[in-house]
């Protein structure tokens, strides 16, 4: 029979990280809350018996968000043998209110206070053994990022599980509250285990509509709630979070000693300045600009140019040796062996060139991943959330919507999930709707090729692509906004900012890697199945009313030219509409780096490589600058691919909803991408016709809409909070 | 001969490929970005 061990805690208090450690699991951790919105199992090392749960970072067992559902749920309905409860050392009094709540569930409880390397080095000391005697509980002492303690907690947290000793709360509410919880509890049905019965009382008198549906009977609690009400002049909601405030600072003055009293933290003094409300948002535009700078032009380029030209191409040298390319190799060894030249070609110009094309942009893609977990990990772009709420809130969402951006930037998958963290419905939506305008690890093949073949390397290209992303998002909140769908007010914004830390190179490495080998997997599985299918439609085709293969002068006669053709007419207004670019964005919506593979097989990539020339120089001859430019728009903007389709379809759990996101995205895409090709040319060439008129039509409409419909009425409305401040009281219990 | 052997390679790189995203698929994991999509399926709300 196996031990099932819960972790449960407040948002970042390090539960991952213990995870990962008592696991060896690689789950993603990151320096910000909500990181975790599913729950997660892995079986602690050394014993395969015993079952470890990391659960959703959670205030409250009075769940306001979808992954405190999760975590309460899991609490109450499977009972786990034991919970092991993260607190933050740093911020012990207020990860308390949790614990309190944890100690009624009737299951044996052991607290970890985390952080305690930290808690040392800002001279605070928490006083293990008076918590312990306060609270009822056994308390251990861990830094889960150090691995200090944490071996000692969960054998503690086993030997618990197995005496089955449940925790008896110590804590007592003020004893008129505590009167009128015994008779509640005389009136709960049998259905409610003895242990659970002080939870399910207390839950009920809070009023809590959601445990009312995990019980079979509901008493009627309406006079013990009246007279509880009238005698203490507020809601039982409120008086119960009061009264276990005031339990917690009842016994934290004894458990607690601050070493520094009024001193600004190095946290605090950071933050003066990248928090601040005029320098905040230059800090932020110039580090995302040095990231994708960096990842894309400079550092990422040396990396990939030797992957493109050399692994992929003619070779490389190698302390003085010269090693072949990949294709330069296989090319021999397959002539070599007499392999037929229908298969030749297949691993040549449809394998290689597809998957190579794809695979020589991964150094880029680690570099940028490296920042990324860099910036994550630290604590930046928890703050980022925050200045973005005050631009967000101009344009009616608020900085919680950021975070699902921040996790898109790895992958609209998890980006899309992500946004179930958001309470109010409305927000919610527009965020699914817009997470994947910001550029994912899986887009930046398409932007470095587009920035490195029509751009030469310009410094510009990788970085504008982020800001065009923010930019839709900002843009579809004041338009979406103004709709009746969306109309309202976005919901306070309530985040608790991390302190910043030092990453450790191993988290930072794991995070890159666990992003990079999803990549490289996927170059292993779905592109190379694409390619293949690529290769086989391009190189086989009617001729003269024969199927036969073609030469490669011959592939307009291809499937994929007369598939490509019958919808590459769409296109014509945007600069591409030529049958190579449509069925490029098409197959990218498979999975978006299938759109350089696609070019690598259709551009001849392994021939042309032979030759001495790449790519770059083939595909620009395809298109101009700006028609490129309009590419690489449409592709950021528009649906994203299939599997980040279905997350949207499963997080609006509504068929129309997903189409008019998708449909949404689209339409997007289109204008942007045609407003920039004919305005561009334009003012590139001074041609001007009758698209330039109907992309000018498109423009106005566009202004129209952002301006003088929703801009100004956003941006000098009276600012009221919504309705959801009801749960003011609440707020303010936990911020504090 | 060399066809056969390297048709074979292709072959079994195909089926690898396909079974490895089968494998993913059944164990509710997302082809995509290895998320743990079996157990989600966003319904936790309801």
């Amino acid at each position: 029979m196996s031990i099932k061990i819960a972790l449960a805690g407040n948002p970042n208090c390090g539960k991952t990280t213990l995870f990962n450690a008592l696991t060896g699991s690689n789950q993603f951790v990151g320096n910000w809350p909500g990181v975790t919105v599913e729950k997660k199992e892995g079986k602690l090392k050394g014993h395969k018996d015993v079952i470890i749960m990391d659960l959703p970072g959670i205030y409250s067992l009075s769940p306001y968000t979808l992954e405190e559902v999760v975590a309460r749920n899991y609490l109450i309905g499977e009972r786990p043998d034991a919970i092991l409860n993260i607190v933050d050392g740093t911020n012990i009094e207020r990860n308390l209110y949790l614990s309190t709540q944890l100690m009624e569930l009737g299951i044996p409880v052991i607290m970890a206070v985390n952080m305690m390397d930290i808690v040392e080095k800002n001279g605070d000391r928490i006083h293990i053994d008076r918590l312990s005697k306060k609270l009822g509980c056994e308390v251990v002492e861990i830094s889960a990022l150090k691995g200090t303690g944490i071996e000692k907690a969960a054998q503690k947290a086993i030997t618990l599980a197995n005496q089955k000793n449940i925790a008896i709360p110590v804590h007592k509410f003020a004893p008129e509250v505590e009167s009128v919880l015994d008779v509640v509890e005389q009136k709960l049905g049998s259905d409610i285990v003895k242990e659970q019965k002080r939870f399910f009382a207390i839950k009920l008198l809070e009023k809590d509509d959601k445990i009312q549906s995990q019980m079979k009977l509901v008493p009627d609690i309406s006079k013990e709630i009246e007279q509880i009400e009238k005698l203490f002049d507020d809601d039982t909601e409120s008086i119960i979070t009061n009264e276990r405030y005031v339990y917690i600072s009842s016994i934290i003055g004894e458990c607690y000693t601050k070493g520094r009293k009024d001193s600004l933290t190095i946290s605090d003094k950071i933050d003066r300045i990248v928090t601040n409300r005029i320098l905040a948002l230059p800090i932020f535009a110039v580090v995302m600009f040095i990231v994708y700078y960096v990842s894309v032009t400079t550092v990422g380029t040396w990396a990939t140019d030797w992957a493109n030209d050399g692994l992929f191409g003619e070779g490389w040298s190698l302390f003085g040796l010269e090693v072949p390319g990949i294709p330069i190799l296989l090319d021999s060894a397959l002539t070599a062996i007499g392999c037929a030249d229908w298969l030749h070609g297949l691993i040549l110009d449809g394998i290689v060139a597809g998957v190579g094309a794809v695979l020589g942009f991964v150094p880029q893609m680690l570099v940028l991943f490296i920042f990324l977990a860099f910036l994550e990990a630290c604590g930046y772009m928890a703050r980022v959330a925050f200045i973005m709420d005050r631009i967000f809130r101009k344009f009616g969402l608020s900085g919680k919507s950021f975070i699902p951006m921040l996790i898109g930037t790895g992958c609209g998958v998890p980006g899309v999930m992500a946004s179930r963290t958001i309470e109010n419905d409305r927000d919610r939506k527009m965020t699914i709707m817009t997470t994947t305008f910001i550029p994912c690890g899986a887009k930046l093949p398409i932007i470095a090729l587009i920035a490195g073949a029509l751009f030469g390397g310009a410094w510009w290209v990788a970085p504008s692509a982020y800001f065009v992303g923010i930019a839709a998002i900002i843009c579809s909140g004041i338009i979406l906004k103004k709709t009746k769908m969306f109309a309202g007010d976005p919901a306070p914004f309530v985040m608790e900012l991390p302190s910043y830390h030092m990453p450790t190179v191993g988290n930072v490495l794991r995070s890159m890697w666990e992003r990079g080998w999803s990549f490289i997997k996927k170059a292993g599985t779905i592109i190379l199945l694409s390619t293949i299918v690529v290769w086989f439609t391009t190189f086989f085709g009617w001729v003269d009313g024969q199927f036969r293969m073609l030469e490669d002068m011959e592939i307009d006669h291809s499937i994929l030219a007369s598939i490509g053709s019958l919808v590459s007419w769409i296109f014509i207004p945007l600069g591409w509409g030529d049958w190579k670019s449509a069925v490029a964005a098409i197959t990218g919506l498979v999975a978006k780096e299938n759109v350089v593979g696609t070019f690598g097989i259709l551009f001849g990539f392994a021939e042309v490589a032979e030759d001495g020339t790449e790519i770059w120089g083939t595909l620009a001859g395809s298109m101009t600058a700006i028609a490129a430019y309009s590419f690489l728009v449409f592709n950021l903007l528009c649906a994203p691919c299939f599997a980040a389709m279905g997350a949207i379809k499963r997080e609006m759990n509504n068929a129309k909803w997903f189409w008019f996101a998708i449909g949404y995205q689209t339409a997007l895409a289109y204008v942007v991408s045609m407003c920039v090709y004919q305005f561009g040319t334009l003012f590139t060439t001074g041609s001007f016709g009758i698209l330039t008129v109907v992309a000018l039509l498109f423009f106005l409409g566009f202004i129209y809409l952002l301006f003088f419909l929703g801009f100004i009425y956003l941006l000098f409305r009276p600012y009221k909070e919504s309705s959801s401040l009801k749960l003011d009281t609440k707020n303010f219990a936990r911020a504090k | 001969m060399g066809t056969i052997i390297v048709g074979g390679i292709v072959l079994c790189l195909t089926a690898a490929a396909i079974g490895s995203m089968i494998h993913d698929k059944k164990n509710g994991k997302s082809i995509q970005c290895g998320g743990d999509c079996k157990h989600c399926g966003g319904h936790c709300g309801q």
